[in-house]
């Protein structure tokens, strides 16, 4: 370890639970998880309902939702965020009744407050595979 | 020792293969399935998990998450080839104590290879939340402040005074690595990390440890005169995992608080080492254990002295926000403090009455929620 490297920003390692989602998601479609014996939809991928424990399907959500909360990010904890801050860390409510952890770009993000509607739009990181479904105002 | 009291009621199996690269959570969870069908027990029946194995990098909590379950027990079996008779008899322990009634023993192996290499947490927080260049747990808690204020329209000012006033409490507590005063315009003019959350929100990480002695009571005898009793305690791990749209200003503490007030009343607590990681987490714990009605702790923080020498002590050496957070010691800090206080041996920052405190502990923050895990006791001292 002479040299240290320059930080990269963070990517998911891709297991076989969330594979499903992460190949949509570089299609520009959001799944989610949902349950063959009960219905419930749930978030982040698992390999159980978590009501019944139910086996799982997949459904593709409409990528809109309402902001929950959201937080600015001063001091991302990884380094290589550190140039975009303040970072718009937002939880949002998709309309299909899941909360999503993610981030919000786009020109008027500065005016966010709790309530705003947003959809999802899609960024390609620096792996051409993968994109990171993100959030940006509706209105 | 003899047991009568504990029965093995059923046993649920996975395929074994060579060549499979399923994950271990997906083997977990056939076995477990298998053993939900054949008791015909559901999964809510279910109060404790118990986990043994190498080839997954989370810890028991961790995987109770992925798995979505609810829980007052759990367990990490880490014993090798002793974890399956290890993790019945602890397991047997908890149900002789009552502290559930049925436990999910598992254990496993796989050769999938993606999180070979992964650190618990990583694939909750590496894959959905850290690639969005979120700030750790400063951002997760920020989302939980910003809810608190927006709905209850508690004020920074309310949540400031209970770093202020901790600050004050660690004044003289040697231990401490924050001993000058703190103002309010101090804590309101920190700077921002992950707003609302500021620089005295946080916790400064440091090194160092905590030990506790525990003994049985006629040994204690010939070790004490300072005779401190476990008078009650309880957990609840992963409160809301099955609801996608959780409270994130209700912790599981509030649950735990239930039990725990079942066995002695609340107005009997003389001081209060509240796990600390953040002031509204405090807060929030005060709610939660009744003290106030949930929302309205601004208001009670506003109505009631919490330094050492006042009507509601807490966190009388300067918590984690003054003393320092030593990594997972963070959480054996507080039982120290209590056991300091009730010995009468805190110097400086003694509560003049002190002959029952409430400790509490909690653990990490996860996706969409709040807390982990939640736990209390009450330790009392008597003559």
């Amino acid at each position: 370890m002479a040299e240290a490297r320059a930080a990269q920003k963070s990517l998911p390692k891709i297991n076989p639970v969330d594979r499903p989602f992460w190949e949509a998601a570089a299609k520009d479609r959001f799944l989610l998880q949902k349950c063959k014996s009960c219905g419930k939809v749930q978030f982040f991928p698992r390999v159980a309902c978590v009501d019944c424990f139910g086996e799982l399907g997949w459904i593709e959500a409409k990528g809109t939702g309402t902001i929950h909360s959201f937080t600015l990010v001063r001091v991302p904890r990884n380094p290589a965020f550190k140039e975009e801050i303040p970072i718009y860390y937002i939880n949002v409510i998709l309309d299909e009744g899941v909360i999503i952890e993610s981030r919000l770009l786009g020109e008027n993000k500065e005016t966010v407050k709790i309530g705003d509607r947003v959809r999802v739009r899609y960024e390609q990181t620096h792996n051409p595979a993968i994109k990171l479904p993100c959030f940006e105002l509706a209105g | 020792m003899r047991r009568n009291k504990v029965c093995l009621v059923g046993y649920g199996s996975t395929e074994y293969s060579r060549t499979s690269e399923d994950s271990q959570l997906q083997h977990y969870a056939t076995a477990i399935r298998a053993a939900l069908n054949q008791t015909g027990l559901r999964k809510k029946d279910i109060h404790g998990l118990s986990i043994t194995t190498q080839a997954s990098p989370d810890t028991a909590p961790h995987v109770a998450e992925q798995l979505g379950f609810e829980l007052d027990w759990v367990l990490n079996a880490d014993y090798g080839g002793a974890g399956g008779v290890g993790a019945v008899r602890r397991a047997a322990d908890a149900i002789e104590c009552g502290h559930l009634d049925v436990a999910l023993l598992v254990g496993g192996n796989s050769f999938d290879r993606s999180v070979a290499h992964q650190r618990p947490l990583e694939y909750q927080r590496g894959n959905f939340v850290d690639v969005y260049g979120y700030g750790g747990p400063n951002s997760l808690m920020a989302l939980v402040q910003r809810l608190h204020m927006e709905n209850f329209a508690t004020t920074l000012e309310q949540i400031g005074k209970i770093a202020v006033a901790q600050r004050f409490n660690a004044l003289n507590n040697p231990q401490a690595l924050f001993r000058v005063p703190m103002t309010m315009q101090d804590y309101l003019n920190s700077r921002m990390i992950s707003d609302p959350i500021r620089l005295f929100d946080c916790v400064m990480p440091c090194s160092g440890a905590e030990c506790l002695v525990l003994a049985a009571e006629e040994k204690a005898k010939q070790i004490t005169d300072k005779l401190v009793y476990l008078v009650t305690d309880a957990e609840k791990v992963h409160y809301q995992v099955a609801d996608m749209q959780p409270v994130k200003t209700t912790f599981g503490m509030k649950l735990v608080g239930e039990k725990i007030f079942s066995e002695v009343r609340r107005e009997d607590i003389d001081l209060f080492e509240i796990y600390d990681d953040y002031p509204i987490a405090v807060m929030i714990q005060i709610e939660d254990f009744g003290y106030c009605k949930k929302g309205e702790g601004g208001k009670f923080v506003d109505a009631h002295d919490l330094t050492y020498k006042g009507d509601f002590p807490v966190n009388t050496g300067g918590g984690e926000l003054s003393v320092g957070q030593a990594g997972l010691a963070g959480g054996f800090l507080h039982v120290v403090e209590a056991l300091r206080q009730l010995r009468g041996e805190a110097d400086g920052h003694q509560v003049p009455k002190a002959q029952r405190a409430l400790v509490t502990g909690i653990g990490w923050l996860n996706y969409g929620r709040n807390l982990g895990t939640t736990a209390a006791l009450v330790l009392e001292r008597r003559k």
